[in-house]
């Protein structure tokens, strides 16, 4: 009696023929897609030349305008903190609102929806909405942030409060403990590190993006930002952008340093 | 006196995990329930304050119905009964004293408790209660801190806060080594004995049962199928409680086999 001595791991699809014809399908629909892309070939080209001379430009970078620096980053920084804190003390019931284990049906979708729509439109697209709403700068940034904020934050401590030991709960209910109490004591404990965590790193998320909805028209360095570049100051785009980055390694830095202290 | 009658509890439409039960305690005693796993003990434990909510019967403390109540009253008749769990469920970031005082968390508002503002008679208390069973040092420790023997007595004195009229117990000594599940066990009994204070305790450990208990109550198959003084127990009705089927089952179990 011969053993089996060779083994093959069970392809993805059974079957070869719909396999085959699922390879076919991806590569013909890959290539079909590329040669019908209108790639205007001279006009990339051209770009080169053109991102060449922004390059060049940008040359060396020009703090002189620092002035207008500072106070756009500032402003960056007011809206990442407004909007962080709002952020957080909205999220905070609503993440419990959305937590299966604790919420009642009907509340439980109310919560989910919340950060669900929350989450769905990218900041630059909420900010665009807001911009149009309550008009140019920070209030719109902010308003727009916190949306971003609350739907990061929310499901992630919707997500740690669903991951609770619940016998803490079960504990709070069997010594007659209202509602509220029960949350204080049995679940704000257990997820009190994660929602510093969460804080933290928001802070540090929004500042990221307060540059980038400022570009257009939220507010803070983004705003700064683009208007350097619609006047072809390269050289203080680049100030800018290097000021940007230099903000983000530090709040990276702080904020992993404030992490590690805290587990 | 906790008076429960035909009480019945089934999850979904599975069989009845509780059968038709009925019990009655008085006095104080520490009375102690065994059987196997699955036997209906935890269960029978969590319908008496409706932790699980029991699906017929009544189980009345000292007068109040509990199977009737609204969620009001329910979270007011809870304050009377006091719970010691086998994992503790102590609220392992906050500190003893603050686990012990949510023992009051009935009783003081949710400012109250939110900003940590414990009456001066219920502070008292608890280092009266802490001395007694010996962790009054660990008052400012955070919970996590102290050991399983020192954690369940933290639980013990939790739900002693409450003046409870009667304490349960599910498998406190589950969690602990035989040394100090031996010390929880007597200290339960004392603590009974001197706050005159009803005590059922749900426990696998026989030995223990038998010796700290003034009453078993043994389960099989959510019935009672022992209830005596632990003299009594001897090795017949041992194999009855772990292996034996109750005689209200074995018609049905004999069509089965």
């Amino acid at each position: 009696m011969s053993t089996q001595t060779v083994w093959r791991k069970p392809p993805f699809i059974k079957s070869p023929i719909v396999r085959w014809a699922f390879y076919i399908a991806v590569a013909v629909y890959v290539i079909g897609t590329i040669a019908t892309l209108p790639i205007d070939w001279e006009r990339t080209a051209q770009g080169l030349t053109r991102a060449q001379r922004i390059f060049s430009g940008a040359f060396p970078p020009s703090f002189e305008r620092s002035g207008l620096l500072i106070s756009g980053f500032m402003e960056s920084l007011k809206i990442a903190i407004l909007a962080t804190t709002l952020g957080m003390i909205l999220s905070v019931p609503l993440a419990f609102m959305a937590a299966r284990n604790i919420s009642p049906k009907p509340v439980y979708f109310i919560g989910r929806g919340t950060f669900i729509l929350a989450r769905s439109f990218h900041p630059v697209i909420v900010a665009i909405i807001f911009v149009k709403a309550v008009g140019f700068g920070p209030l719109a940034g902010a308003l727009t942030l916190t949306v971003y904020s609350i739907g990061f934050v929310a499901k992630l401590l919707a997500e740690r409060i669903e991951e609770i030991d619940f016998g803490q709960v079960e504990a709070m209910r069997s010594v007659g403990a209202p509602f509220l109490s029960t949350m204080i004591y049995a679940i704000l404990p257990q997820i009190m590190p994660r929602l510093v965590g969460l804080g933290i790193y928001q802070l540090d998320s929004n500042l990221r993006a307060s540059a980038v909805v400022g570009i257009v028209g939220a507010g803070g360095i983004g705003a700064t930002l683009a208007n350097a570049f619609g006047r072809y100051d390269y050289d203080f785009a680049l100030a800018i952008t290097m000021v940007i980055v230099g903000a983000i390694l530090i709040s990276e830095a702080v904020s992993g340093m404030i992490r590690k202290r805290m587990t | 006196m906790l008076e429960i009658k035909n009480l019945v509890k089934r999850y979904g439409k599975g069989a009845p995990v509780l059968k038709d039960l009925n019990l009655s305690v008085q006095g104080e005693q520490l009375m102690s329930i065994i059987g196997s796993s699955g036997a209906g003990k935890s269960t029978l434990l969590r319908c008496v304050n409706r932790l699980v909510e029991p699906t017929s019967g009544s189980i009345t403390l000292n007068g109040t119905d509990f199977t009737t109540l609204g969620a009001k009253d329910l979270r007011k008749a809870r304050r009377r009964v006091g719970m010691v769990f086998q994992s503790f469920n102590l609220v392992d970031r906050l500190s003893v004293m603050e686990n012990v005082q949510s023992g009051r968390l009935g009783y003081i508002s949710t400012w109250a408790a939110l900003t940590r503002r414990y009456p001066a008679e219920d502070i008292e208390r608890a280092f009266e209660l802490m001395e007694r069973v010996g962790i009054a040092q660990y008052a400012d420790k955070r919970a996590d801190e102290l050991s399983g023997g020192e954690r369940q007595r933290v639980g013990v004195v939790r739900a002693l806060m409450q003046r409870p009229e009667i304490l349960l117990a599910d498998e406190p000594t589950a969690s602990l080594d035989p040394k100090t599940s031996e010390q929880i066990m007597s200290l339960l009994r004392d603590l009974a004995r001197e706050l005159n204070l009803p005590v059922i305790i749900n426990i696998h450990n026989v030995t223990e049962a038998k010796e700290y208990s003034d009453r078993i109550v043994g389960m099989r198959y959510g019935r009672i199928i022992f209830d005596d003084k632990p003299a009594a127990l001897d090795a017949t009705q041992m194999d009855e409680i772990y292996a034996g089927t109750p005689s209200e089952d074995r018609q049905e179990m004999g069509a089965v086999a």
